[in-house]
């Protein structure tokens, strides 16, 4: 039971800093960021680059790979989804654009990096076992607790810094936000530049557990959704509880269901159709989604 | 019709009829056949998002209907004996009611609620297919046998493309068909706005899921036709990555045009085989030239001046 | 705009160098060229497994070109690698495979998985094509099916005999199945599972499934490792997964053996799981010191030097290529008939130029097909170890 719970955690907190930064940018410009994936993928590369490939300290590369996706979402932002965004009739279009760049990204780290899994030499050795009732190597604690560091420091952040009031307004009501003399332009890039540093992020951190490849971006991005889905899209606290629950879910449901073979995900998957068909707004979402 | 669109109905036909089969008689390319079979049907499936985008709902799981289409149809050819000419419609039946009672919870769900649903409706189908005994399971169902009549040709190929080509035709004429009805101009309202369309009296809810099932019924036989082309079907024949390529087809070709998902495909499919020599550059070249005409055209390749030609705007 | 005339000038660039260095070989050998095709999966999650292919074909191609090409009867050609992207989709493969047909190509290297497989197997029938997947389905191989070739050793045949040596050497009693929730390793699992239960070994737990993009395979392995088995067999394991696997269940305290049945990299489990790895057997080529020949190191090296690093897993791979034209070698009237290359087939038999020793290749596979519908590549079981592959032992199929 200690096992599961402690399972589940782990996985929470690094399922909830994914969905955060998806949110994040869906709450500001009302854009599903299929390329989200990609870009926790790159930080993982730039991460094993920097520590694995350079022999620079793990937290070097963790930087370079926040400050990599940050840049690169903000030029994606300036550069792409603000035209795309003025010039179409359906702001559901940005969807192909969001494609277009997941594909592209995808090709640039097959170019770059090649197809095969990379992986980095353990940040700590040795293995927390009590008792056999609970077994958690050290790198693993110490990976959940910076995640769960960044998912507080990013809750202040957008609680008392002039920055994260100014987005949370723009997340409110683009057009009062506007009026009262919020840069709508400036903030819609840095919260896109801050969800993608997000991303990049965890792929730096989690580099360090599971490795990394090229073929992880997209059903990351769809693990993403479905954790915004449950708590409630565009809210901040709604996607740290989806992080939680699936997490959580997915611990239970491979104890519990692991006799019966290949249905925990189809379970899982299917609760999740029931849940939103009974609450159509996820946890915390506003109703009209 | 206005006469030009009875001339752009006749140019259309003399070219997928005539003038395609004319043309890689006399260059000698025959594998674009089967390129342009597979545009065929994915537009079908794609025309069935198309339908859904049309009540104001993003569907990213026509890959579901697709594969439970196509397993219906192996599962009546295979096991029950059934005439592949019967299995087709009756594999858009299926779908079609299992698409009400999938639908009848989930249309209530708007916005991305909904599109993420339908994406994980679609791994929820492919799961199913490799726990279900019927579906035979990890191992697919194979050496099926080729349809009647397609079997005796001598080129089978040809066959296939005929048959794909006239089932579009037929779907992009009900489409058509649908959208300029009374249920079409409800269909608008309710992508409009569903509170004041609901107000004024119209079902919703029924209306939404006739839209909803006659898009899955697209889907269905658009998988049980490519189940016959490859004569087996794997729990992965559609997988994820389709359902979003029906989506993208839509996108690419405009919301607003009925022939927009057929346009989008043929760009969206056609693209990617015709690139296939650039080797491994070919993903970078695809995916830059798919952003490219997102920022030239974010409203669909359609929303140049095709307007007039092909079918009104939304 | 911009972008448009970067891809222009890319576009320009890429055609010219093409342009170039086919001038230059052409300068001093005016060979014909003779296309061989691959079909596969080059870009997304499974990249790893057709990149393998190709570059194994591209390298050996090369190699062959630069020493004046393959002489087929009267004539020389030179080889030329045809390649298409499927996709993982069976539906691309389809595509792929009448691309082929069309370039004029009557053999195939590929598709790597089984749902494409199956279905290229009508268009290769049709246009007279040989294709050799790396997809285990028996009805590929069993008559009245005949244009497949299976590239390497399927794991109903090195199932078997690893967890049957494992039995008598390390006195394996106990053996635990974990798979991904997908076609191929679900297949392979199953196949698996009835091999240990016919040797007498007891499956303890054999339906734990993950999806292929988990994260933390933690609590995928706690329910098996309760189980306390003495065997894990990671079935159809993905090279990106198997590290991860590695690594969770050692970190869990498991203290047995772990075992695969498909070929690995040795990179990929140093960089993933260290000395966690240590003891992990897989099945691979001929790369091994032991038995790895001179022309197997200068191909290993040719390969690292055009694409800056190897994979282990083209120590499979690099047969299939080498199959192809041999036979037309052999029985030149096959390159453009493949009645003729299946006749060749059954009495088929050349030196092995990878390994050491007199080891023929041949086609094989009438135990498990009733035909001769195999490539015979010696089963080399390794055993990882400190970054390396060890020969743990060579068995051969039938």
């Amino acid at each position: 039971m200690e096992q599961i719970l402690a399972n589940g955690l782990y996985l929470g907190a690094q399922y909830a800093l994914i969905a955060l930064g998806l949110t994040l940018i869906f709450a500001l410009m009302n854009v599903l960021n299929f390329a989200h994936g990609q870009m926790y993928v790159l930080g993982g590369f730039v991460t094993y680059t920097v520590y694995a490939q350079l022999g620079l300290p793990f937290i070097v590369g963790l930087f370079a790979s926040a400050l990599t996706l940050a840049i690169v979402g903000a030029l994606i932002e300036k550069f792409l989804f603000r035209p795309v965004i003025r010039r179409s009739s359906r702001e559901e279009s940005t969807m192909l654009l969001a494609a277009g760049i997941a594909f592209f990204l995808d090709a640039v780290i097959l170019l770059v990096f090649g197809e095969k899994q990379r992986g980095v030499p353990k940040i700590v050795n040795g293995v927390l076992n009590w008792d056999f009732r609970l077994i958690m190597p050290y790198d693993r604690i110490l990976i959940g607790f910076l995640a769960i560091l960044a998912i507080v420091s990013f809750i202040l952040f957008m609680q008392y810094s002039k920055t994260g009031r100014a987005m949370r307004a723009l997340a409110q009501d683009r057009v009062a936000a506007q009026l009262q003399g919020v840069n709508v332009d400036r903030y819609s890039m840095i919260g896109f530049a801050l969800g993608a540093m997000l991303a990049g992020l965890v792929g730096g951190l989690l580099v360090t557990i599971t490795g990394v490849n090229l073929g992880m971006g997209g059903p990351t991005s769809i693990k993403a959704f479905m954790m915004v889905m449950i708590g409630g899209a565009g809210v901040i606290s709604g996607a740290i509880a989806g992080g939680f629950i699936l997490g959580m879910m997915e611990s239970i449901g491979l104890s519990v269901l692991s006799q019966y073979g290949d249905i925990t995900y189809l379970a899982i998957f299917a609760s999740l159709m029931v849940f939103l068909a009974i609450r159509p707004q996820g946890l915390m979402g506003k109703p009209w989604g | 019709m206005k006469r030009n669109q009875i001339f752009a109905l006749a140019a259309f036909l003399f070219v997928v009829l005539i003038g395609v089969p004319w043309l890689i008689q006399v260059t000698g390319r025959w594998d674009f056949y089967y390129t342009l079979t597979s545009v065929a049907l994915l537009s079908i499936a794609s025309a069935g998002v198309w339908l859904t985008f049309y009540i104001g709902r993003i569907n990213i799981g026509q890959g579901a209907y697709a594969l439970a289409g196509g397993y219906f149809s192996a599962i009546l050819v295979t096991k029950l004996g059934v005439s592949f000419w019967l299995a087709l419609p009756l594999a858009g039946i299926f779908t079609a009611v299992v698409s009400i009672f999938i639908g009848w919870p989930i249309l209530r769900l708007r916005g991305v609620y909904f599109a993420m649903v339908t994406l994980v409706l679609t791994e929820v189908a492919r799961l199913t297919a490799l726990a279900m005994p019927v579906t035979n399971g990890a191992k697919g169902i194979t050496s099926i046998p080729l349809p009647s009549g397609i079997a005796s040709l001598e080129n089978t190929k040809l066959g296939f493309y005929y048959v794909a080509v006239a089932l579009m035709i037929l779907v992009f004429a009900a489409m058509y068909r649908l959208v300029n009805s009374r249920i079409g101009h409800l269909c608008r309202s309710l992508q409009q706005n569903e509170e004041l369309a609901s107000s004024i009296g119209v079902n919703i809810t029924y209306l939404r899921i006739i839209a909803y099932s006659i898009s899955s019924f697209f889907g269905g036989i658009a998988g049980a036709m490519f189940v016959a082309i490859s004569q087996s079907i794997y729990p992965s024949s559609f997988q994820v990555a389709d359902s979003v390529n029906f989506m993208l087809n839509c996108f690419l070709g405009g919301l607003g045009y009925v022939f927009g998902p057929m346009l989008g495909t043929l760009v969206l499919y056609f693209g990617w085989d015709l690139l296939f020599q650039t080797g491994k550059l070919q993903l970078l070249i695809y995916s830059s030239l798919l952003i490219l005409l997102m920022l030239v055209l974010p409203n669909g390749l359609l929303s140049i001046r095709l307007s007039s030609l092909f079918g009104d705007r939304k | 705009m911009k972008r448009r005339s970067i891809i222009k000038s890319m576009a320009v660039a890429v055609s010219a160098s093409a342009f170039l260095s086919v001038t230059s070989l052409g300068a001093w050998a005016a060979n014909e060229t003779l296309k061989i095709g691959f079909v596969g999966v080059t870009s997304g999650p499974a990249a790893a497994w057709g990149t393998s292919n190709v570059r194994s074909m591209q390298t050996r191609a090369e190699w062959l070109n630069e020493t004046g090409g393959v002489k087929i009867g009267d004539k020389t050609y030179d080889i030329e690698i045809v390649t298409f992207d499927d996709q993982k989709d069976p539906k691309r493969a389809i595509a792929g495979m009448e691309k082929m047909a069309q370039e004029g190509i009557h053999y195939v290297v590929g598709p790597n998985v089984d749902d494409g497989a199956a279905a290229v197997r009508p268009v290769a029938e049709q246009n007279g094509i040989m294709y050799f997947p790396y997809a285990f389905p028996k009805e590929l191989y069993t008559a009245p099916a005949s244009n497949a070739i299976l590239g390497m050793i399927a794991n109903y045949q090195s199932g078997p005999a690893i967890y049957k040596y494992l039995k008598e050497n390390k006195g394996v009693q106990k053996v635990a199945f974990v798979a991904a929730n997908e076609s191929d390793p679900l297949s392979q699992r199953d196949g698996g599972v009835a091999a240990a239960k016919e040797l007498g070994l007891d499956v303890v737990s054999d339906n734990v499934t993950y999806q292929v993009d988990t994260t933390d395979f933690t609590p995928v392995l706690t329910p098996v490792i309760q189980t306390q088995p003495d065997l894990l067999v990671l079935s159809g394991v993905a090279p990106a997964n198997a590290p991860q696997l590695i690594r969770s269940a050692r970190e869990l305290g498991y203290q047995g053996l772990i075992s695969t049945e498909t070929a690995q990299d040795a990179t990929v489990l140093q960089e993933g799981a260290g000395e966690m790895a240590n003891g992990f057997i897989s099945v691979g080529g001929a790369s091994t010191p032991e038995i790895a020949s001179d022309a197997m190191k200068e191909f290993v090296d040719r390969y690292t030097k055009m694409f800056g690093e190897y994979n282990d897993e083209s120590n499979t791979k690099v047969y299939a290529l080498e199959y192809i034209l041999e036979t037309l070698k052999a029985n030149p009237a096959a390159i453009d008939s493949v009645d003729e290359f299946k006749t060749t087939m059954d009495t088929f038999s050349a030196p092995n130029p990878y390994m050491k020793g007199d080891s023929q290749l041949k086609y094989v596979g009438t135990t498990s097909f009733g035909q001769k519908r195999q490539v015979f590549v010696p089963m080399v079981v390794n055993e990882f170890k400190d970054g390396k592959f060890e020969t743990l032992f060579i068995a051969e199929v039938d």
